[in-house]
């Protein structure tokens, strides 16, 4: 109430060392007071936070709750939240009492023209001391989720560390924040305007993985004798998010994979122990995936396996012709042949993908097979190690095409 | 002590608009245009603000001293958006003693009209200034936050009145009308035509008025004496049907100095239930799922008490047992009469998924015309669609079909049909579930189609 507190806060703003620029000022009026001050508030006591929550829960959104001891007298209190070179949603800005939210009620906000700041009316009904929980969004406050995964050499389990990156461009300091992305470990961390925070938010051990190579029709070359480089067939890691695979807790976030795998390092004296390294096998971006459905990543290119596939077959029968002896309907006869080589000395797991457009039947196949959907056929297969040559995989497909006039869709 | 104040303070204030009594004997001739006598002040202020159109109807009283004879009273507005043609006066004591005899709007004079008035009485008369002024608007904002298994939610309403009129109104009474009016002209249109110029600066009022500390000063301490008066009690907005609008007055007085806003509570109810439901409609969001609360403005809801107006929603959800926010989403609500139910719109979510998939593609049924070509077929699709909730809540999701041309659907789901080509599925979810909708659909193309 004296003029002593309004030098003090003076004196701080001064000070080099003060940088918050979120500030609550709290500022009690009498009828004397209000007669005689020249600035918008009289200041009374400029309460500290005593607990900062950042939420990261949603993704496109970062919530920040903090919590400050205000002593209130009795009757009307104005509160005045200001901020200044901070990216606040002014609209989002919220106050909730904790201590006495049955007797300490806000009356109504005030916003001051051209300012960055708001003026709570709170009544209380007797002197006593409150907590204010204030939410608000605050922008420039960007997270991202990284994933590091070292596998293990056979590459069926691999160790996932889950880190959550924060970047605090806000403006403002955020001092012992307790900062939760809505699972794994909730941090309580200082991050300074201008400083980037890694977290490991969570480290799963042996978690399984299925590793797979996919080689799709509609976009590799047929005839791998015919390219001038050898054909990459695209490398995946399969991760399931369930329990099986000691996920299955909550959502993976979208964010960088890096995936490492484990090696043998030779060791620096003869005869002593290999040592053990890593060998870093690519990245993709995972994308979001809930409980219970698979992660796919694309980390690279194997080029020991080679697959050539063939029409081996191409009638067309059951021709129907119109008056002018034009050809309007028909049906076809197609026969494919798919040769494939395993030059690796393990054995690895092959899907091929074969994309049939239009009404069709499959009269005969070596293989059993899955339709994916109206116009698309996998061949799930497990080839065996050093499988080339006499050994090679094939497998031969007869499909009839039925009712062909030109026109027959090969998408939804 | 407080009075005195007071009375400097208003002496010392600018002010946009003035009214000036000047006093004539009839007998008189008036050598200057106005003699001034008295510069009364405003007794009473109401706003009517509206907010589908950039309008408020702005009624003051004051107490003048009239002489009997002919009064002149000048009204003048400078820096303002006033209407005008909109400026009305009447008498409320004494109105069959004092008649307006014409109002003149005078040469070279802007922003300034005259009344002349005969007045058969002598004394202090309360007259009413009616006028519509542009620049002051009001808006509602909600607050929704959900339970952690968001099944129930409490909703706060707020109005947040803004005045950028360039005219402070101290301890007005204010209304607020939720509705759609015409005019066939702006407002603020009206306001510029008789200074052109004048408006924009009127807007832009912190170039006019330089002293913005001093203003918000000023506004601060005459809220304060407001606020002496409430004794701290919460103005409560009473609200009641009107035409085809309906008006919010809120309780006791407020000021809003030009430039600020103020935003006030206008109703706070908890445990309104909610139905957490999905969408899916490729037609309209392509593939994604998207997330509403669903509930009714009913009074079953504990709502329903008044049409809720237009605005903005901030959604939270309690994450924690010490009630710590998690942020759902900013979105907007329409108009809601009573018992209207709402789906509250939160934007695309990814956990719950909705894949429908073609699972087969036969054309039969060819026909052929006199020449041998194709005169009609019928194209029979199997469809799967995957509905899996990776929620921790239950999900209601609402999955839409469209189709065209001479179709039939063979299904064991159940099904509502919409229109004349779309269905819709309704498939309760609990946390983690997944289920499976199959159906065939059958086109009838050309000669083949019967309808």
């Amino acid at each position: 109430m004296s003029f002593g507190s309004i030098s003090q806060v003076g004196r701080r703003r001064k000070c080099p060392c003060y940088v918050t620029r979120i500030s609550l000022i709290f500022a009690v009026f009498t009828l004397f007071n209000a007669i005689s001050v020249h600035a918008r508030v009289k200041l009374v006591a400029l309460p500290e936070r005593v607990r900062v929550v950042l939420s990261l829960r949603n993704p496109g959104a970062t919530l920040v709750e903090e919590e400050r001891l205000i002593t209130l007298q009795k009757g009307v209190n104005k509160v005045d939240f200001s901020w200044r070179g901070v990216n606040i949603d002014s609209t989002s800005i919220q106050a909730r009492m904790l201590s006495h939210p049955e007797n300490v009620t806000i009356l109504n906000t005030s916003y001051p023209p051209n300012e960055n700041a708001l003026i709570w009316e709170i009544s209380s009904n007797e002197a006593q001391e409150e907590r204010v929980r204030i939410s608000y969004l605050l922008s420039a406050l960007t997270r991202e989720v990284t994933y590091k995964a070292v596998a293990e050499p056979n590459e069926t389990a691999l160790t996932l560390r889950n880190y959550l990156r924060l970047r605090n461009d806000s403006g403002e300091d955020l001092s012992n924040a307790e900062i939760g992305i809505g699972y794994g470990s909730t941090f309580t961390k200082t991050i300074e305007h201008g400083e980037t925070l890694e977290m490991l938010s969570e480290r799963v051990e042996g978690l399984g993985i299925k590793k797979l190579l996919t080689w799709d029709a509609a976009t590799l070359p047929w005839d791998p004798e015919y390219e001038k480089k050898t054909v990459g067939i695209p490398l995946s890691y399969v991760i399931k998010n369930d329990k099986a695979s000691k996920l299955g807790s909550h959502t993976l976030l979208p964010g960088k994979v890096r995936i490492f795998i484990k090696t043998k390092e030779q060791p620096e004296n003869a005869g002593a122990a290999p040592g053990e390294g890593v060998a870093f096998t690519g990245e993709d971006w995972a994308q979001l995936t809930p409980v219970d459905r698979e992660m796919k990543l694309y980390i690279g290119q194997s080029r020991d396996v080679k697959v050539t596939q063939r029409k081996t077959k191409d009638d067309r029968t059951n021709i129907r012709r119109n008056t002018a002896n034009a050809v309007v309907l028909n049906d076809t006869d197609e026969v494919y042949k798919i040769e494939i080589e395993n030059f690796k000395k393990q054995p690895i797991d092959l899907v091929v993908v074969e994309h049939i457009p239009g009404y069709w039947k499959m009269a005969e196949s070596s293989h059993p097979f899955e339709r994916k959907d109206a116009f698309t056929v996998e061949y799930k297969l497990n080839l065996p190690a050093e499988s080339s040559g006499t050994k090679k995989t094939t497998v031969t497909l007869n499909v009839n095409r039925l009712n062909v006039q030109g026109n027959e869709p090969a998408s939804y | 002590m407080k009075l005195q104040v007071q009375s400097t303070q208003m002496t010392r204030r600018a002010r946009s608009i003035a009214t000036i009594l000047a006093l004539f004997l009839i007998t008189h001739c008036a050598e200057a245009r106005i003699n001034v006598v008295t510069l009364p002040g405003r007794d009473s202020v109401q706003l009517t603000i509206y907010n589908s159109v950039d309008l408020t109807l702005v009624r003051e009283t004051r107490v003048l001293t009239f002489r009997k004879g002919l009064n002149r009273l000048e009204f003048s507005w400078a820096n303002t958006l006033i209407d005008p043609t909109s400026v009305e006066l009447r008498a409320v004591t004494h109105p069959d003693e004092l008649d307006v005899l014409d109002v003149s709007f005078p040469a070279r004079v802007s922003n300034t009209l005259e009344w002349r008035i005969k007045s058969d009485f002598a004394g202090e008369v309360q007259i009413e200034i009616r006028y519509f002024t542009s620049g002051i608007r009001w808006s509602a904002d909600y607050l929704a936050e959900a339970a952690r298994n968001e099944k129930l939610m409490n909703l706060a309403g707020n109005v947040r009145v803004t005045n950028n009129s360039g005219e402070d109104y101290e301890n007005a009474q204010l209304r607020l009308v939720v509705g759609v009016i015409r005019l066939v002209e702006e407002i603020a249109e009206l306001a510029r035509r008789d200074r052109s110029g004048e408006a924009k600066k009127a807007l832009a009022w912190s170039e006019v008025d330089g002293d913005l500390r001093q203003k918000a000063q000023r506004g601060l301490n005459e809220r304060f004496d407001d606020f002496e008066r409430r004794a701290g009690r919460k103005n409560q907005i009473v609200k009641e049907g009107l035409s085809e609008y309906f008006l919010y007055t809120v309780e006791g007085r407020d000021t809003i100095p030009d430039g600020w806003s103020k935003r006030l509570p206008s109703f706070q109810t908890a445990d309104v239930p909610i139905t957490s439901v999905y969408k899916f409609e490729r037609e309209q969001w392509g593939e994604q799922v998207m997330r509403y609360y669903r509930f009714t403005n009913s009074v079953p809801d504990k709502l329903g008490r008044e049409p809720l107006p237009d605005g903005a929603v901030k959604a939270f959800r309690f994450v924690t047992d010490d009630q710590l926010y998690g942020f759902v989403g900013s979105t907007a609500v329409k108009y809601i009469p009573v018992n209207e139910q709402v789906d509250l719109d939160l934007g695309p979510d990814l956990e719950v998924q909705v894949a429908p998939k073609l699972m087969n593609w036969q054309k039969t049924d060819i026909a052929f015309d006199n020449w041998g070509n194709i005169k009609g077929w019928t194209i029979k699709e199997s469809w799967q669609i995957e509905v899996q909730n990776s929620k921790e809540i239950d999900a209601l999701v609402d999955v839409r079909r469209n189709f065209s041309g001479d179709w039939s659907i063979d299904t064991q789901a159940k099904y509502e049909t919409v229109d004349a080509a779309k269905i819709k599925f309704l498939v309760p979810l609990k946390p983690g579930q997944k289920q499976t909708l199959s159906y065939t659909l059958t086109t009838r193309q050309g000669s083949n189609a019967t309808r």
